[in-house]
């Protein structure tokens, strides 16, 4: 899967190979491949469960992968001089001791890569900090917290950003300042690596999406793609003549699916086509409805063909044959 | 998947300045999370003021009539002032020795400290050698000023010991075991990662442990049980502070104390260098 990529722009690039996590018997991470691009934010999407925090903590090498590696810029990460200003993560909230303060819990993570008071003065500013800096992390809310952990992971001003969930617990006004943030330090070029659960926060931030159920990858591609993917493919319709109409449309790349006797829903036709189509076979149509097309949705579409596969086809065959 | 054609515009001008990943600059950090905790400013605090306390009360006690005349020569007791509070210290720096990794498990301080420290082993290596040689200065800071008070409260009771090379190597060890104690607890705290855990496995071996085997020795006679005592952690370090005749040679003492320090913290490393965060 060469992507002709230029030298240059290894730079903060993350890439996974055969990458894997069992615990005991169970398997967080199943044998994912990925790469995560420079100059845009790639957007880690998932229900929870899925492993993308596994995968994340194993890109920082916190998790060790069972099998596979995970490389920033060609090099494992332990294996960089000054991993802090590599990448800059957010992994979890609460990675902070809850007795100190924000300002002496930068000023540590920073003294290990020689960052000094000014650049913590620096990222405690460009997170809003200033005024709870000096107070113990224990009595911070979820939101500051956040806060606290996103400025950590700027301390280095790295090239690459690994976020986990990081509007997580964010009143409105912080979930826009983290996506303009985002927005902006993928338009310098760095590399962005978002987790939510948000979708719809996904639509608005993210440029490409690599999409994980129950450890394995079940999309990667922009963004654009996966909502047209999901533009116009489900279109719900009522017809007394269900069965025939489902027959009509059978096509290769067309599934039908139907919850009850009369109602249908079209994957990989338009509405128009599916009206067209019912009017040439003489089907009495009750109702058309094109699906909205959302990340959402299509997110959904996504982990269900993932989780429901077979009982879909089943129903399919079932209703079509009718 | 599909083949994607981000064109990324040339990265940032990533300022290259400052430096990578140091010893020093970890070492820094130890010392800055060391010092920002409350936790560790009580427990120093508790051992200077314990070891004055001790020292006070056992200077007065030494130097009245009522105990008759001294059964020590004065330096001896004047060490024995000095280092008294030592035995109740190394009991507070065990819980900080513990709590200094452990509390970093249990708020997750442990994924920042590990994520900027990715090889993990020189995290802890700044943690020991900070909390070492904190724990080492605290001491002798207590045992000195112990000394100072035990010197005076005595001459006031007409008794005056000399400051000999005895008296000083005395302190020197005392403080030199206090800090023992502290990596030995780290140590503890880094195999069991729980601050309960830990707390209990140090206190057992310091408070319980000495006890259990001596009931064991004399119930079974087991000549081997009764050999063991003298090298468990409390007694060693007792005898390396106020060496005396029947006991362990000061070389024995002071290398089984070191032995209880630095072997919970290699199999701590080699657990911390396997395990996931």
């Amino acid at each position: 899967m060469s992507r002709g990529i230029p030298l240059s722009s290894l730079e903060g690039m993350i890439t996974a190979e055969g990458l894997s996590k069992r615990y005991g018997a169970k398997t967080a991470v199943n044998d994912i491949s990925f790469t995560v691009q420079p100059g845009a934010v790639t957007g880690f999407l998932g229900p929870n469960g899925a492993g993308k925090s596994t995968t994340m903590r194993m890109v920082v090498g916190l998790d060790r992968p069972t099998t596979g590696s995970v490389l920033v810029n060609g090099k494992r990460y332990a294996e960089h001089a000054a991993p802090l200003r590599e990448v800059g993560a957010l992994l979890d909230a609460k990675a902070v001791h809850t007795g100190r303060s924000a300002y002496n819990h930068l000023l540590a993570m920073g003294a290990t890569h020689g960052i000094g008071k000014a650049r913590v003065n620096e990222v405690i500013g460009m997170t809003g900090l200033e005024s709870v800096a000096g107070k113990r992390v224990g009595g911070f809310s979820l939101g500051m917290g956040q806060r606290l952990g996103i400025a950590a992971a700027l301390l280095g001003d790295p090239a690459t950003l690994i976020l986990d969930e990081p509007v997580n617990g964010l009143d409105p006004d912080g979930v826009l300042w983290v996506r303009t943030l985002v927005r902006s330090l993928a338009a310098e070029g760095r590399t962005v690596f978002l987790s939510s659960h948000l979708m719809s926060e996904m639509a608005v931030t993210a440029d490409h999406l690599i999409v994980l159920g129950r450890g394995s990858i079940i999309a990667d591609a922009p963004m654009a793609e996966i909502l047209a993917a999901a533009t116009g493919s489900s279109v719900r319709l009522r017809s007394p003549q269900a069965g025939a109409l489902a027959q009509a449309l059978a096509a290769p790349d067309v599934t039908v699916t139907s919850t009850e006797a009369d109602l249908l829903t079209v994957t990989g036709l338009t509405a128009s086509q599916v009206g067209e189509t019912a009017a040439r076979a003489g089907i009495v149509l009750h109702e058309l409805t094109p699906g909205n097309a959302s990340l959402e949705q299509a997110y959904m579409e996504l982990t269900q063909n993932d989780v429901e596969y077979q009982t879909t086809t089943v129903a399919t065959s079932q209703e079509v044959a009718r | 998947m599909s083949a994607t054609t981000v064109t990324a515009p040339p990265v940032a001008a990533r300022p290259s300045t400052g430096s990578g990943l140091s010893a020093p600059g970890v070492i820094r950090s130890e010392w800055i999370k060391l010092r920002s905790l409350r936790s560790t400013v009580w427990s120093y605090a508790i051992v200077v003021v314990v070891s004055l306390g001790m020292a006070y009360l056992l200077s007065s006690a030494l130097g009245t009539s009522e105990f008759g005349a001294l059964v020590d020569s004065p330096e001896h007791t004047l060490l024995q002032a000095a280092t008294f509070g030592t035995s109740f210290g190394v009991l507070v720096v065990a819980v900080l020795g513990v709590l200094v990794i452990s509390g970093e498990y249990t708020t997750g301080m442990a994924r920042s400290t590990f994520t900027a420290v990715p090889k993990r082993l020189p995290a802890l290596a700044a943690k020991a050698a900070v909390l070492f040689v904190t724990t080492f200065v605290v001491g002798l800071v207590g045992s000195i000023a112990s000394g100072a008070l035990a010197f005076v409260v005595l001459g006031s009771n007409g008794v005056h010991p000399e400051i000999t090379s005895e008296v000083i190597t005395g302190v020197l060890l005392a403080s030199l075991y206090l800090a023992a104690v502290a990596l030995f607890a780290l140590g503890l705290g880094t195999i069991l990662r729980s601050s309960a855990g830990g707390i209990a496995a140090a206190l057992g071996i310091l408070l319980l442990l000495p006890t259990i085997v001596m009931v064991f020795a004399s119930v079974t006679q087991a000549q081997w049980a009764a050999d063991v005592i003298p090298y468990l952690l409390v007694n060693a370090g007792e005898s390396m502070m106020l060496p005396s005749p029947d006991g362990l040679a000061l070389w024995e003492s002071t290398l089984t104390v070191g032995l209880w320090a630095v072997v919970p913290l290699v199999i701590g490393a080699l657990l911390l260098k396997r395990r996931d965060v």
